[in-house]
């Protein structure tokens, strides 16, 4: 097991051109299995038309939550109110990102999308808040004007389906408008069934990526355009594209390099870059564990939802305030004294807060002797441990900063582990988490992984299952010292400053950014771009806008391996 | 009433004329055998699982003797009284066939599907087949409104045990108010209220789901062999729900028993053990009720994850976390903390065979219409052991299915048990499951 971990976390620093040069014999065997054998040929041998990366599949994701009611939001309005319950998010490879091309939808998950696309549809065409576009509608019951459905379904399920509807789907929908309105007397009501038959159509529902061959590169696929700017925009925005994004995409100035920067630079500048920005840290850093996490209210009275609400937005507040506003390197949030506090906070650290002028948030920085410095010493970091309610896990914690900060896979613990030594917190001798652990590692089958894990974990012992802070564990003085990277650390602030230095910290976003926007596992002929993405980070002083316009812009960002090919387009509407 | 067609009611309704139709009245006949009739249909069979996560303590759970003459122990005590209409199963394994022992997952999969996962762990993961509940709904579940239902004591939607092959769980009923609103609220028809009103709104409902699956061949085109399936499974989900419509469109079978519960009040889900039970309560109070008033006939109940979570009030640890760390007690053998919660399981679940068993259908109940069965993920949950992994079937399942025995599995695949199940239920299955899960050996005590 060592051997497999130390080869996985040693293939980032191998030197870049080895890599790549291994990356491209592994393509051409993966490759050869594609569809047409004369072109696999042509790719064993490297051809001035071959792309630098082969990308990976199209993808076929379900829209989250968030994403869904953002479309809605975005192309009807925020107080169109979108009800009932939807299906769970399974993370996969590390994101929901990933797991979202790989859900289904159960019955009852489909039960609700149709409550929901009625509902939406009802509130949009006969509510309070009838849509300008139906200005049109005849005045006269039992009518139906044909060119008045037909613009405003056009108009919007383009929005909705993220590219004009085709000939064939336009009729549909017109179809069952005009049989509703003729069966209920009321062209409202045709309407509405119309527009319902879109929202619950899987072109909506989920994000079905088409491509083409690529003219620059003619062993290779691409998006095609309207699947670029749909992965654009939600890798910035976590939401469909507005209009304007999509006119980019029809009119063809996406595929113009400056006209493609222009878009993805008109996104980034855009105040939606805010919520695009705290989507993607929310999932790698996997926040979804903040719903329904609760900790033992008798062992820790000061914990209460709202505290745990504060302690998320407390961190997402950190990210997006260095990150965007003040421009900041990422490294340095794991160091930084910044951060921003609400009142129940401010008990919890023990800071007196007057957040009154700050609109329930009062900016805040630590001073130089206080042990918080950085996201990990953070409430949030702290507390999101969905299993376990009263005390802290240094395991969980260690594997959480492996996985999700630093993109190394813990496998899972062997089944016929006895546990019974590891975690006896009445033990008499083996008083604080360290000893329990220390014994535990004693274990041959158990000492690979934990050795990985527990190290980093116990360095943040110093915090408590909610975020406060401790010194003592039953009456002894808790050790955060410890070794990273090869690196010892006296205290939880020098392990921060190691993973401040690592390169596997900056190296990890890059790749969990581009996962999360292409919806895989990168791909081995990727390897190389990631290796030219860490440098291009590097060179502009780690600023995350600046990765997120680097990967937008890329052309590994549109590749795609498998040919999906959309057929010809036969728009029925383009505005 | 044969004159009823969709196409009728549907003008009339449309068109703005409400039409309300008088149904018979209540009518419960006895046949000359005795079986319970509901207005000349037969009492329908129904079928649910009933989770709970971390095992037993073996010596503790499961009978010495077999057959019809034992003597529960104390983590099975409290389905004392109702012995004669319980089945317990010991000594049936789950056989791991060359896959690893994905913990907490391999034990539930290989009993529900009949196959050893290759992909999960510690409660989550991939499902190899269609869990037993869902074979079950597509057998007898397409005429009800609800194929099946779902429901989680512990506030998380994911928490089910019920799922097609892959990733995705039929997600959970969580909350009281929403799971009676979906069942009990507009939507609702009552089945003894002796009219049918037929909503209008379902029939344009309908035709939108229509449209909506005329889009399906041209959609497959578009899709990569990988995602085929899943958009399928789309498709598959809009018939299910369309069908779903159609029964709403036709008047309800009178049921004997069905009595339209209170809307229940708010609750907040917890994970301590007093939390969790009493959103079981509450929950099972309208699953029985559902069942009754034929809303539908599959159900699965999830008391807590198979990494449960659920802790005493001010404790720091969760039933999960002692089995694995809680000292065996010299003395008694097993770990007492723990243990508080695994003795109280079978507590529960006796709570809901007693609901079950008091609502009267023909000349029997709601139970002996039946099979509920019982189980959880392991055995000792400490080391992850898959032999003899608990599995208490209640019910009779209208009297195809000989209750009250302990049947030994003297080490057989535990695809026996779901394999003789199905077959009681009425399917024509011959032989389940996958690998060395194979079997085509049924049961024979029970059935």
């Amino acid at each position: 097991m060592m051997t497999s971990f130390a080869k996985y976390w040693n293939r980032r620093s191998t030197g870049g051109a080895l890599l790549f040069a291994t990356a491209t014999i592994f393509v051409a065997a993966a490759v050869s299995r594609e569809p047409t054998a004369a072109a696999a040929a042509e790719r064993t041998l490297a051809s001035d038309d071959d792309p630098a990366s082969w990308g990976g599949p199209p993808t076929f994701r379900r829209l989250s939550e968030d994403q869904y009611k953002r479309s809605i939001a975005q192309i009807f309005g925020a107080d169109i109110v979108v009800p009932g319950r939807f299906e769970p998010p399974v993370r996969e490879d590390g994101l929901l990102a990933i797991g979202s091309a790989r859900v289904i939808v159960t019955p009852a998950g489909l039960e609700q999308y149709a409550i929901r696309a009625h509902e939406i549809s009802a509130q949009i065409v006969e509510g309070k808040r009838r849509n300008d576009d139906l200005k049109c509608a005849p005045a006269a019951p039992g009518t139906f004007d044909d060119a008045c459905a037909s613009q405003f379904l056009g108009k919007y399920g383009r929005l909705l389906f993220r590219r004009p509807l085709t000939r064939p789907e336009l009729a549909a929908v017109m179809t069952l408008s005009r049989s509703a309105a003729k069966a209920s007397g009321s062209f409202a009501k045709g309407v509405e069934s119309g527009l319902a038959s879109l929202l619950l159509s899987p072109s909506f529902v989920f994000r079905l990526e088409t491509t083409e061959p690529d003219p620059l590169h003619k062993t290779a696929q691409r998006l095609d355009s309207y699947s670029l700017a749909t992965r654009i925009s939600f890798l910035l925005w976590d939401a469909p594209p507005d209009a304007e994004l999509l006119n980019a995409a029809s009119s063809g100035a996406l595929r113009d390099p400056a006209g493609l920067q222009r878009q993805v630079d008109r996104l980034i500048a855009s105040p939606h870059f805010e919520q695009g920005v705290r989507a993607f840290f929310s999932d790698m850093l996997a926040y979804d564990q903040f719903g329904g996490l609760s900790k033992d209210a008798s062992l820790f009275p000061i914990f209460n939802p709202r505290l745990r609400d504060d302690a998320q937005e407390q961190s997402l507040r950190t990210i997006v305030d260095h990150l965007l506003v003040q421009q900041g390197d990422y490294r340095d949030l794991f160091t930084t004294k910044k951060t921003f506090l609400s009142r129940s906070l401010g008990a919890l650290y023990g800071v007196k807060v007057d957040s009154r002028a700050f609109n329930g948030w009062m900016p805040y920085t630590f001073p130089a002797d206080d042990p918080h410095s950085g996201l990990l010493t953070l409430a949030g970091f702290s507390m999101l441990d969905a299993s376990h309610e009263g005390r802290s896990s240094p395991t969980i914690r260690g594997k959480t900063v492996r996985e999700n900060l630093l993109c190394q896979p813990v496998p899972p613990p062997p089944a016929n582990v006895n546990f019974d030594l590891v975690q006896n917190v009445n033990d008499p001798v083996l008083k604080t988490a360290r000893a329990r652990l220390t014994a535990h590692q004693d274990n041959p089958v158990c000492a690979g992984c934990h050795r990985m894990m527990d190290p980093v974990g116990l360095s943040l012992e110093n915090f408590t299952p909610v975020g406060g802070y401790r010194t003592q564990e039953n009456g002894v003085t808790i050790d955060a010292s410890g070794t990273f990277e090869g690196k010892s650390y006296k205290n939880v602030t020098e392990f921060t400053h190691l993973l401040h230095d690592s390169p596997t910290v900056t190296s990890c976003v890059v790749q969990r950014a581009y996962e999360y926007g292409v919806g895989r596992k990168v791909a081995t002929s990727e390897e190389g771009w990631l290796e030219t993405a860490n440098q291009g980070f590097a060179k502009d002083g780690y600023r995350f806008p600046a990765l997120m316009r680097l990967i937008a812009t890329s052309p590994e960002f549109e590749r795609v391996s498998a040919a999906r090919l959309a057929p010809p387009l036969k728009v029925a509407s383009t505005k | 009433m044969t004159s009823w067609t969709r196409r009728s009611i549907l003008q009339g309704v449309l068109r703005g004329s409400a039409i309300t139709v008088a149904l018979p009245l209540l009518d419960c006949l006895l046949d000359i055998n005795g079986e319970a009739m509901a207005a000349g249909r037969p009492i329908p069979t129904r079928f649910g699982t009933w989770f709970w996560g971390c095992g037993i303590n073996q010596r503790r759970f499961f009978p010495d003797k077999f057959g019809t003459d034992f003597e529960f122990k104390a983590e099975t005590m409290p389905l004392t009284p109702h012995k004669d209409k319980v089945t317990i199963f010991s000594g049936f394994n789950a056989i791991l066939d060359g896959q690893p022992n994905l913990t907490h997952w391999s034990g539930v999969m290989s009993m529900l599907t009949g196959t050893a996962p290759s992909q999960g762990g510690n409660g989550i993961g991939r499902a190899p087949a269609s869990t037993l509940d869902c074979l079950i709904a597509d057998h007898i579940g397409t005429d009800t409104r609800f194929k099946s239902l779902q429901i989680a004591c512990t506030g998380q939607s994911s928490v089910s045990y019920s799922m097609r092959a892959g990733n995705t769980v039929n997600p959970s009923e969580i909350d009281p108010v929403s799971l009676y609103t979906r069942l009990f609220g507009p939507q609702f028809q009552d089945p003894n209220s002796g009219k049918f009103t037929p909503d209008p709104n379902v029939m344009l409902q309908q035709s939108v789901l229509s449209s909506v699956k005329e889009s399906r061949d041209q959609l497959m085109r578009k899709v990569g062999a990988a995602d085929k399936a899943r958009l399928d499974q789309y498709f598959t989900s809009v018939r299910e729900i369309e069908q779903q419509l159609a029964v709403q469109l036709q008047p309800p079978a009178p049921a004997e028993a069905c009595v339209v519960p209170k809307a229940p009040k708010a609750l907040e889900p917890g994970t301590t053990w007093e939390d969790a039970t009493k959103m079981h309560d509450v929950l099972t109070d309208l699953l029985v009720m559902a069942l009754a008033c034929n809303q539908t006939r599959v159900f699965h109940v999830a008391l807590s994850s198979a990494v449960s979570n659920l802790r005493r009030a001010g404790q720091s640890v969760a039933l999960h976390e002692l089995t694995h760390e809680e000292p065996i007690d010299a003395k008694l053998g097993y770990q007492v903390e723990a243990t508080y919660f695994l003795e109280r399981s079978m507590g529960v679940y006796a709570t809901l065979i007693k609901k079950l068993d008091s609502v009267k259908e023909g000349n029997g109940t709601l139970l002996d219409h039946s099979l509920v069965m019982a189980m959880s993920e392991s055995n000792l949950a400490k080391l992850h052991t898959l032999e003899s992994i608990p599995m208490i079937v209640a019910g009779s399942a209208g009297g195809k299915w000989r209750a009250g025995q302990h049947i030994n599995g003297k080490g057989d695949t535990v695809a026996r048990v779901g394999l003789t199940i199905q077959q009681a239920m009425g399917m024509p299955v011959a032989s389940w499951g996958t690998g060395a899960n194979t079997t085509d050996k049924t049961v024979t005590e029970v059935v």
